[in-house]
């Protein structure tokens, strides 16, 4: 029973990483529909700007944690702004913007890699590493505050999306954007906002991730891959979907070990998704797949 | 009142999207070979039943028979397999295909469809393509598109893809074809090309029904029309008894 | 010289028959798939092991492989495909992702990292093809097969079909082609050509591993096929060859290996964002075939 409370609770951390990537990921992917595997690159280069700002600037780590925040939002919004909307005026059909995206996830983490070396890169956390008990479970402060980020940036996100001017024109693009440009928002604009907010909200996921074991460039194309299949399961345009998703993904993860062995939870989450997408495609909140507009 | 069966049955078709019903009840026949115009006042809901009966959309309720055989939850492959055919407003040509790949696509080459008989049996493959080519000349000749053979579907003008999108429908030999705004973007002269060419495939025993905005010409086109307002069926019957009745005329005027 | 000559134009041939296939998928029917490296692995291991375990020879070998490879994809296609292509794309990552983790993990099967050596060498009619350039003529060979082969399938009504799918799916469906069953088969296909490349590497370099058969290489294949276009059925020939060649060029420049690997994937990646920007009709445009 200690070993099965100790894994979920490892399930819910690492389920909080999850969330953050997936929150981040299915609100570009449901406003803009593009397939934004790059997003991997944007969080795992803000992690990095996180342990450069510390290591290299000699910032205390709040402030590297901010400097990393917003140096996602800003890459997010660059490379809608040099890239995909370029893309989009050429009249680009998705597959060659997600293409597009493959090719940027690649260079960013190469060039990551070259950088500072692909060995993991972990940043200062002093007494965050400390080891807390709850019951027979153990976790370190980091792993709370995790859960704590998680849970934090789910409910500011829900609160801008509905209750800020700008996250109502992210909702109005999301469900329709014929409608939406009707009325009259501007399109560009509201994309560029939701790859900051979209960057912004998934950072915390790569320094947290610096600061408990390290950065690595690779990292991020598993991460942004498991976001998508969170988000599908969850439900393509549902935020609350996505945290779901992520939380049931990580939750399987990591409590499928307690029977099955680690190295086989890879298969098992994949081997989940494809049932899932058999019986339900449009996962737990999604809108009903029905054809393209005709 | 008619002397045959109706060729296609709605019945009590239902859909609503979010809150929005957008078809409620609708009920109408449509008598072979001849024309029926399905009109009324934008977003009355025709394109919606035309998606219905093409199976690109679910109905929540109803019925759809085609000579008895029910349509509802086919996919729209299916559909077309048992006889329905569309054109689509937006046109949806084979942009980056040539005209003659477009009508070829109407036509009937299963053996080189099938990867099995592709492989194994050359001959066959070679004498159905030979014939499905003579084919599409002939129903590019029809809709006097012969000398466009090779072009590209967008290289053609407006009228011309208009014309393509019909011929394509018309090489697959389905009973009914169901024209979505076939004379929508057309100036007077265009539309002298176009309308004949409707009547025409009447006159080949093909059973149409279209959508049609302009109601000046929903008498020179149709046969039958059926009024459709909010979703719902509010009168069917001759062009002449329809354009001619104030209440319809008022609705579809929002006057 | 001679060796290192037959070496490349082997794996070129190799990576020919990769890209061919990969082809038919992204460049003819418009689906994106990041699991070829599983399935050219899942060829590479099954021709291994029918050769090992069961004794089969290479032609044994390439008919397992050829099998396996299309279930393995229908496995993952039909359940994704049916819904829409961004589902196929991650269905395809969770392949992959899978198939390495199989390969590496069922150690009793596949001997894990360790891999698997002694594969042995094709024979025909009793000779045993091991002399380089006798290996450059097999793999040729079998690259202007699988040339024909797509070829056919391209320059018929079923590649008409394939053509129009990609183009306007919506309008395939209405004029009653059955799309979903369409894009299965050409998965099938492309995963039974891609496998049978993996026999032909197994047989080759008779010893293989995991590290071969990562997402990084379904990723290169993938750029190779891109960049090559398909335009014509020569373009992924074309990418394969530019596309091998740069880590010869990369050689030549004295670059230390720890940056030389990064190095060529911030090509290929660069690579992939410029042809997109400036030339993505190389690959998601018309392929012009026959009329």
């Amino acid at each position: 029973m200690d070993l099965f409370l100790q894994l979920a609770a490892t399930g819910l951390v690492v389920g909080s990483l999850y969330a953050l990537c997936a929150l981040g990921w299915g609100l570009i992917y449901g406003t803009t529909l593009h397939f934004h595997v790059a997003h991997g690159a944007v969080f795992t280069l803000a992690a990095y700007f996180a342990y450069a700002a510390q290591k290299f600037l000699g910032l205390p780590l709040a402030l590297a944690v901010v400097a990393g925040v917003f140096a996602a939002a800003l890459s997010g919004m660059l490379i809608d702004f040099l890239i995909y909307q370029p893309l989009e005026r050429r009249g680009a059909i998705r597959t060659t913007l997600f293409i597009a995206s493959l090719g940027l996830l690649t260079l960013i983490e190469n060039l990551l890699a070259i950088i500072f070396t692909p060995d993991p890169l972990r940043m200062e956390v002093g007494w965050l590493a400390d080891s807390v008990q709850l019951g027979p479970v153990f976790l370190t402060r980091l792993h709370l505050v995790s859960m704590a980020t998680a849970i934090l940036g789910f409910v500011a996100l829900m609160a801008f999306l509905k209750y800020s001017l700008w996250g109502q024109a992210i909702r109005a693009v999301s469900s329709s954007p014929e409608m939406a440009r009707t009325v009259g928002i501007d399109l560009r604009r509201v994309h560029l906002l939701t790859y900051a907010v979209g960057s912004a909200i998934s950072a915390p996921a790569g320094i947290l991730v610096a600061m408990d074991v390290g950065v690595e460039p690779y990292r991020g194309t598993t991460f942004v891959l498991l976001a998508s299949v969170a988000v599908i399961m969850g439900g393509i345009g549902s935020i609350p979907g996505a945290l779901l998703g992520a939380l049931f993904l990580a939750l399987l993860e990591n409590i499928g070990v307690w029977k099955i062995p680690s190295e086989w939870q890879s298969t098992i989450s994949f081997g989940v998704f494809l049932m899932f997408i058999v019986v339900r495609p449009r996962g737990f909140f999604g809108r009903k797949i029905q054809s393209a507009e005709i | 009142m008619a002397a045959e069966p109706a060729i296609l049955c709605v019945e009590g078709l239902a859909r609503s999207f979010g809150g929005i019903q957008a078809v409620e009840a609708c009920t109408f026949d449509v008598q072979p070979g001849v024309i029926t115009g399905l009109i009324g006042p934008n977003g009355a809901g025709k394109t919606t039943v035309f998606n219905l009966i093409t199976g690109f959309l679910d109905a929540d309720h109803g019925s759809i028979r085609l000579q008895g055989k029910e349509l509802l939850g086919l996919s729209p492959h299916r559909v077309e397999r048992l006889g329905v055919v569309r054109t689509f407003q937006h046109l949806r040509l084979w942009n980056k295909m040539s005209v003659l790949e477009n009508v070829l696509l109407g036509c009937a080459t299963p053996a080189g469809e099938n990867v099995f008989s592709l492989f194994l049996r050359a001959g066959a493959v070679r004498a159905e393509e030979t014939r499905a080519r003579e084919r599409a000349m002939e129903v590019l000749q029809f809709f006097g598109l012969a000398d466009r053979v090779h072009e590209l579907a967008e290289d053609l003008a407006y009228p011309e893809q208009k014309l393509l999108s019909m011929a394509r429908i018309f090489a697959t030999d389905a009973p009914v074809l169901l024209l979505d705004e076939p004379t929508s973007g057309l100036d007077s002269e265009s539309l002298g090309r176009i309308v004949p060419m409707v009547r025409r495939l009447v006159d080949h025993g093909k059973t149409v029904l279209l959508i049609e905005h302009n109601m000046e010409l929903i008498s020179e086109l149709s046969d039958q029309v059926v009024f459709l307002h909010q979703g719902r069926v509010l009168a069917a019957g001759p062009p002449a008894e329809i354009t001619r009745d104030p209440a319809l005329t008022e609705i579809y005027f929002g006057v | 010289m001679t060796a290192y000559l037959a070496h490349f134009l082997v794996m070129v041939a190799i990576y020919a028959i990769l890209a061919l296939s990969l082809n038919l998928l992204i460049g003819y029917s418009g689906i994106f798939s990041l699991a070829h490296a599983a399935i050219y692995g899942i060829g590479a291991y099954a021709s291994a092991l029918a050769a090992l375990k069961l004794g089969l020879g290479f032609w044994g070998g390439l008919v397992v492989a050829a099998g396996a490879g299309a279930f393995a994809s229908a496995l993952v296609a039909i359940p994704s495909l049916r819904v829409a292509g961004d589902y196929y794309v991650v269905a395809s990552f969770g392949l992959q992702v899978v198939v390495l983790a199989v390969f590496m993990n069922w150690t009793d099967l596949t001997n894990g990292h360790a891999g698997l050596p002694g594969i042995p060498r094709p024979k025909l009619f009793g000779w045993v093809i091991d002399q380089p350039f006798e290996y450059v003529f097999l793999a040729v060979a079998f690259a202007v097969l699988t040339w024909a082969v797509c070829w056919r399938l391209t320059n018929s009504a079923f590649g008409r079909v394939l053509q129009a799918i990609r183009d306007d799916e919506i309008a395939a469906q209405a004029m009653g082609k059955n799309v979903v069953l369409v894009k299965i088969v050409i998965a099938c296909i492309s995963s039974a050509l891609g496998a049978m490349a993996g026999s032909l590497y197994a047989h080759y370099i008779t010893y293989i591993n995991p590290s071969s058969f990562s997402l990084h290489e379904s990723i290169f294949i993938a750029t190779l096929v891109i960049l090559g276009g398909s335009e014509r059925l020569a373009g992924p020939i074309v990418g394969a060859f530019l596309l091998l060649a740069i880590p010869e060029v990369l050689k030549f420049m004295a670059i230390p290996d720890t940056v030389a690997a990064p190095m060529r994937q911030i090509i290929y990646g660069a690579l992939l964002i410029v042809f997109m920007l400036v030339r993505p009709e190389g690959i998601l445009g018309r392929a012009r075939h026959g009329r």
